[in-house]
């Protein structure tokens, strides 16, 4: 009978120790901010009140662990009070079923992230991962305004307007277009980086001779020319299951002295060039300075970048 | 299988061995990867299994955690006879409203399967819930607000996706309702920590005769001290582990998959598989089935295949994986018979197939 009421403390303390571990790692992502090398920001006072859950149910265990230590025999009503029988062969015994190795495989299955959290550094992905992805160049659909392109002057000149002629569908980036068009140097920071891409490369011919400044790593894809080079990021949805990296394609004499994988920032006047048939924009580096990796290096696409136009 | 049959061996699910074989992968690699202990952590394979698999928990644990609690709220305050009145009497327009349920109840398969468990256990049909299924992770505004975010350019596509959606929970509704006639909840015996530790009477098959019964004087006499209210707070917390616990234990399994996947499988390896328009789709279900992504973010991988695969691909990998992927077999498997399980998939993945291929012909 000693096992019999061993058991299920032991459950219920083994349960305990997971909700902790997890909630506690949870915990420590949130307050130093390497969550954000998982999750997109959108998505952290979920995940933080996720963890304020887990603590609940924390102290829920934790009166289950005191309940079963003060009634080793449960007065529960799944039990032989009802009188209906279920699972006849394990009576009604708060025994675990399944023995302890299996039991023991299941549990370290819950601890596996925060054991693996804890022993593996966090680590950001940026060019290393491109690889496995495919870089994308923004080729097709398409906070608040970013301040260097709010200062311009909104109002509409009907030279730019057939410009930059759009349909119903591609009139935001048109719009966008339009605000890029009337900056002396555009600059690819992190907001809107995907943004300006698409409207960039909705309207390829409109952007030739302009001066563009981008930092990202770098990046090659099978085909490439030798004096070419992607500089890219990487884009999350939601989580880095879902990261997707893009870029630009860029050219230079010397375009081979760039090691993959490293941060730099390239300024340079756009041209273009074709990607999988498409026209996409090209950057023909005239400068270029290393730089260092943001310590979070994602960059996010804007579900509100319409809105936040007009 | 042979735990439905003999309750003697409970632990018996598939779901252990996979945890079995996850752990035996990990150390595995652990052990092949390279010769120091040093090196072998800062593999960078491991390193991008090891985040992604961490990434995937975090992501889906807010959701998990509500399906657990609506579905332990569920257990202890809607009874059977509540259920029953809101159940349409006629088949077809129950799998309609399943199908709307969806829109003022936006939530993931995450959130959805351990709820589901419990909606036919208190006696909403097989086929109401399976419509729900297969159409509440993409017909909602949410996802309608991302996809259309993603493919701004291409309305056809937004549409598409919420159409086929639609269209193939209407027909695996009716399929299921004219097919399946048996119990599909996997028996009591598998779910190993159901029992004891939650007082959860309703995993159990036999217990539909008696539910009434449990009902108006279980939960009463099996807290002597606390009052009424605490009680219930008790069980509804009890519950809400202990189903935490048996459905978090395939978002583990799976979230590791998806790791292993991630780190190993790279993108240019399944282009190169599936080229002209039959194989694409194939193609890009087979990467919704396996990248197990949230219905919510899926969109703005799609879009990052727009320059590889066709639209019907595009729209084959958005309304296939949120119904049906690596992750949400492993959860529904917790819930459902196998056969169930393989029946569900199959249906998903020929509806879907066929669904695209005539989008192909007439759309877009």
């Amino acid at each position: 009978m000693t096992t019999n009421r061993l058991a299920p403390l032991l459950h219920h303390a083994v349960r305990l120790t997971i909700l902790f571990g997890l909630t506690a790692y949870i915990a420590y992502l949130s307050l130093t901010g390497q969550i954000l090398l998982f999750i997109a920001p959108q998505l952290v006072k979920y995940v933080d009140l996720a963890a304020i859950c887990m603590a609940l149910f924390m102290i829920g265990q934790l009166y289950l662990l005191v309940r079963s230590f003060r009634e080793p025999v449960p007065s529960c009503a799944c039990g032989a009070a009802d009188g209906h029988s279920h699972g006849d062969d394990h009576g009604h015994s708060h025994e675990p079923t399944g023995g302890p190795v299996k039991n023991g495989l299941v549990y370290g299955l819950f601890l596996l992230p925060v054991l693996l959290g804890l022993l593996m550094p966090n680590e950001a992905f940026a060019g290393s991962l491109a690889h496995n992805k495919g870089m994308n160049l923004g080729v097709f659909t398409g906070g608040g305004m970013p301040a260097d392109l709010a200062r311009l002057d909104g109002g509409e000149d009907p030279d730019l307007k057939t410009l930059f002629r759009s349909d119903t569908y591609n009139r935001d980036y048109a719009k966008l277009g339009m605000l890029l068009y009337k900056q002396d140097k555009i600059v690819m920071s992190d907001e809107w980086f995907i943004e300006k891409l698409q409207a960039m490369n909705t309207f390829v011919d409109n952007f030739q001779g302009k001066t563009l400044q981008i930092t990202g790593f770098v990046y090659r894809e099978d085909g490439l020319p030798a004096n070419q080079l992607i500089i890219g990021r990487m884009a999350m949805t939601h989580c880095i299951a879902d990261i997707s990296p893009y870029g630009i394609i860029a050219e230079a004499d010397n375009a081979a002295s760039f090691a993959n994988d490293t941060w730099v920032t390239i300024t340079g006047t756009l041209s273009k060039t074709t990607s999988h048939e498409m026209p996409v924009i090209k950057l023909m580096i005239q400068s270029t300075e290393p730089a260092s990796a943001p310590s979070i290096p994602y960059i996010y696409p804007d579900w509100d970048f319409a809105k936040k136009l007009k | 299988m042979q735990n439905t049959a003999t309750a003697s061996r409970p632990r018996r699910g598939s779901g252990n061995w996979m945890a079995l074989f996850s752990i035996v992968f990990i150390i595995g690699l652990y052990l092949l990867s390279t010769h120091s202990p040093g090196t072998i952590l800062s593999n960078p394979k491991l390193q991008i299994v090891k985040m992604m698999f961490i990434s995937v928990i975090i992501e889906a644990l807010p959701f998990i955690l509500i399906g657990v609690i609506v579905s332990a709220l569920l257990e202890v305050f809607v009874s059977e006879q509540t259920i029953k009145r809101l159940i349409p009497r006629n088949p077809l327009l129950g799998i309609v409203a399943a199908s709307f349920i969806g829109i003022i109840f936006p939530i993931c398969e995450c959130g959805m399967v351990p709820a589901i468990r419990r909606l036919i256990h208190k006696g909403v049909p097989l086929y109401a819930a399976t419509t729900f299924l297969v159409v509440g992770p993409i017909l909602n505004p949410i996802v309608f607000w991302s996809t259309f975010t993603a493919f701004r350019n291409k309305p056809e596509i937004v549409w598409s996706r919420m159409g086929l959606a639609f269209a193939a929970a209407i027909v695996i509704g009716l399929i299921v309702h004219r097919f399946v006639k048996t119990d599909q909840l996997k028996s009591a015996a598998s779910h190993d920590h159901g029992h004891g530790l939650g007082h959860d009477h309703a995993h159990h098959d036999h217990n539909h005769l008696h539910d009434d019964h449990n009902r108006h004087h279980g939960h009463a006499h099996h807290h002597p001290k606390p009052n009424r209210a605490m009680g219930k707070l008790v069980d509804v917390m009890s519950h809400s582990i202990g189903e935490f616990f048996s459905m978090g234990k395939y978002l583990m399994i799976g979230a590791l998959l998806v790791g292993l996947l991630q780190a190993f499988v790279t993108r240019g390896t399944l282009e190169a598989l599936g080229h002209g328009p039959a194989g694409s789709g194939a193609i890009m279900m087979g990467l919704g089935f396996l990248l197990s992504l949230c219905s919510t973010s899926d969109a703005f991988v799609a879009q990052s295949f727009t320059t590889t695969f066709a639209p019907g691909a595009l729209v084959a990998f958005m309304v296939l994986g949120p119904m049906l992927n690596l992750k949400g077999l492993l959860m529904m498997s917790a819930v459902f018979k196998t056969r169930f399980v393989l029946l569900y998939g199959a249906l998903v993945a020929v509806i879907v197939y066929a669904g695209t291929w005539a989008l192909g012909q007439f759309i877009l």
